[in-house]
């Protein structure tokens, strides 16, 4: 069989920009194609996507050279497999079962909510992605992991150069520098909180890891912490800008989502329309093929989810939010063993509590104008802002 | 193949001859029967798939395995003795006609 087609047009910077008219096509033309700028084999159909990160054996997480090793000092739950990998996740498991997020959160995230949509202004225009998506996001994050002594801002700022820095292929050592200092400023909290979260046991990440009958290491609990701080703030914070954006710009079907109280299915509708996390990479373990390419060992191919998640064998106008769709079999979270496993929390914190708040209390909001919102992103996206008018 | 029967939170019942060696999730999955999920694909990391076997039946669909135990506390139903992640359990010829129930939310 043949090696897949190579792409030597396509740019990252494009993809950053808009990635979908892209995705749109390789799904059409060639949806197993490896693109020279991003130096990985992109898969862009819904059956290969799936198919990939079901198999964990032929298709690996476990690639401790890249960037997120520097970027966390640490070899992460992320990027392992099997036994090893199942260990550190179900270490943290526990915390963040939707029966814990129910009868442990759900009053104190209610809470939270109304404490920071209280302090929005009325009558002006207001950044919804800076003051509300982003912090609330990390408020909530920094109780279930177990370390609300962290402010909002370092929650943030954390869970950023962390990004940045798993993302850093490029690997400029300025970068390194920021999540280095990002790391120490994260592990002096932790030493600090430690003894506390033994004392006082709790159904925090941080204390039921810590007092687990045989605790994982000392390191792989700050891992998971971190791990967690990366990729728990950005993905609630976008996926709620995605899905106040498709509402408002949609007040037929925001009108019926409220009928109906479907918030679920417009947060559902939302990730599948834009995944906050978009892509993922697996290491090939042997030779094998894909949609009729040979496909070397030692490669890397990077599942698009979010082509998967229009992908027209899939979906009726996938490109469009729609919120009443029949079926929305997404993969925004991901599937295998690395399926996202902050899931449950995210859809019931966004989905179950903020988004009907939201609306309860300001049911007149509006956005300023569709075309000021601007999008971003090729790993991670959403908007990176969403002016709206609240009354 | 074996029949499988799925009995949804609502009362409909949905009758589907399936080829043994499948599981009851990726079975369900397969024929669009509504109330099972399955979103992580039967690695068993997501809990969307519980089900209920019927009490008849849960002699012959066997022990929950090793870590299915942990994941069903993360089901977002009620977990009875009779639960199990439909991943986990495979069609044999042994359980021709199995009934399953579906909980009222899997996420």
């Amino acid at each position: 069989m043949p090696l897949a087609p190579l792409d030597e047009t396509i740019t990252i910077t494009q993809l950053i920009d808009d990635p979908y008219p892209i995705y749109r096509r390789l799904r059409a033309e060639a949806p197993v194609m490896r693109v020279a700028s991003v130096k990985r084999t992109l898969l862009t159909k819904a059956d290969l996507t799936r198919a990939v990160k079901d198999n964990p054996l032929l298709f690996s997480s476990n690639d401790p050279n890249t960037p997120m090793r520097p970027a966390l000092r640490a070899h992460t739950l992320m990027r392992k497999d099997g036994p090893e990998h199942m260990a550190e996740r179900m270490a943290m498991m526990p915390a963040f079962s939707p029966k814990r997020i129910q009868t442990d959160w759900a009053p104190l995230y209610e809470q939270l909510a109304q404490d920071y949509i209280a302090r929005l202004p009325r009558g002006e225009v207001v950044d919804l992605f800076a003051t509300l998506c982003g912090p609330l996001a990390a408020r909530i994050l920094a109780h279930i992991l177990g370390i609300p002594e962290a402010t909002d801002a370092e929650m943030q700022r954390w869970s950023q150069r962390i990004i940045d820095g798993a993302g850093n292929f490029g690997w400029k050592p300025e970068l390194f520098a920021l999540s280095d200092e990002a790391n120490d400023e994260m592990d002096a909290l932790f030493d600090r909180l430690a003894p506390q979260r033994i004392a006082d046991a709790d159904g925090t990440a941080y204390s039921v890891m810590l007092t687990a009958a045989n605790p994982i290491p000392m390191s792989q609990i700050y891992a998971n912490l971190k791990i967690a701080i990366g990729g728990g703030i950005n993905e609630p914070r976008d996926a709620l800008a995605t899905v106040l954006f498709g509402l408002l710009d949609n007040p037929d079907q925001l009108a019926e989502v409220r009928a109906q109280e479907a918030w679920g299915k417009a947060f559902e509708e939302a990730i599948r329309w834009v995944a906050p996390i978009q892509v993922s990479s697996r290491l090939v373990t042997e030779d094998t093929e894909l949609g009729g390419f040979d496909i070397p060992k030692g490669e890397t191919v990077m599942t698009v989810q979010a082509s998967a998640n229009r992908d027209e064998d899939l979906y009726e106008n996938g490109e469009e939010f729609f919120v009443f769709r029949d079926k929305n079999p997404h993969q925004a979270f991901g599937n295998g063993p690395h399926h996202c496993a902050g899931a449950h929390i995210a859809r019931r914190t966004v989905g179950k509590i903020i988004l009907p708040m939201l609306f309860d209390r300001f049911p007149d909001m509006r956005l300023v104008d569709r075309d000021l919102v601007a999008w971003k992103g090729f790993g991670f996206r959403g908007p990176i802002n969403l002016p709206v008018i609240l009354n | 193949m074996v029949k499988v029967i799925y009995i949804a939170a609502d009362g409909t019942r949905t009758e589907i001859d399936a080829p043994e060696g499948e599981s009851v999730m990726r079975v369900a999955l397969a024929n669009d029967v509504e109330g099972i999920v399955g979103e992580c694909g039967g690695a068993m990391m997501c809990a969307t798939c519980h089900c209920y076997v019927e009490p008849d039946w849960a002699g012959r669909t066997g022990e929950r395995v090793s870590g299915e135990e942990d994941m069903l506390e993360g089901a977002a139903s009620e977990v009875t003795q009779y639960s199990r992640l439909s991943c986990q359990i495979p069609l044999t010829g042994a359980l021709d006609g199995l009934v399953v129930r579906l909980p009222e939310d899997q996420i």
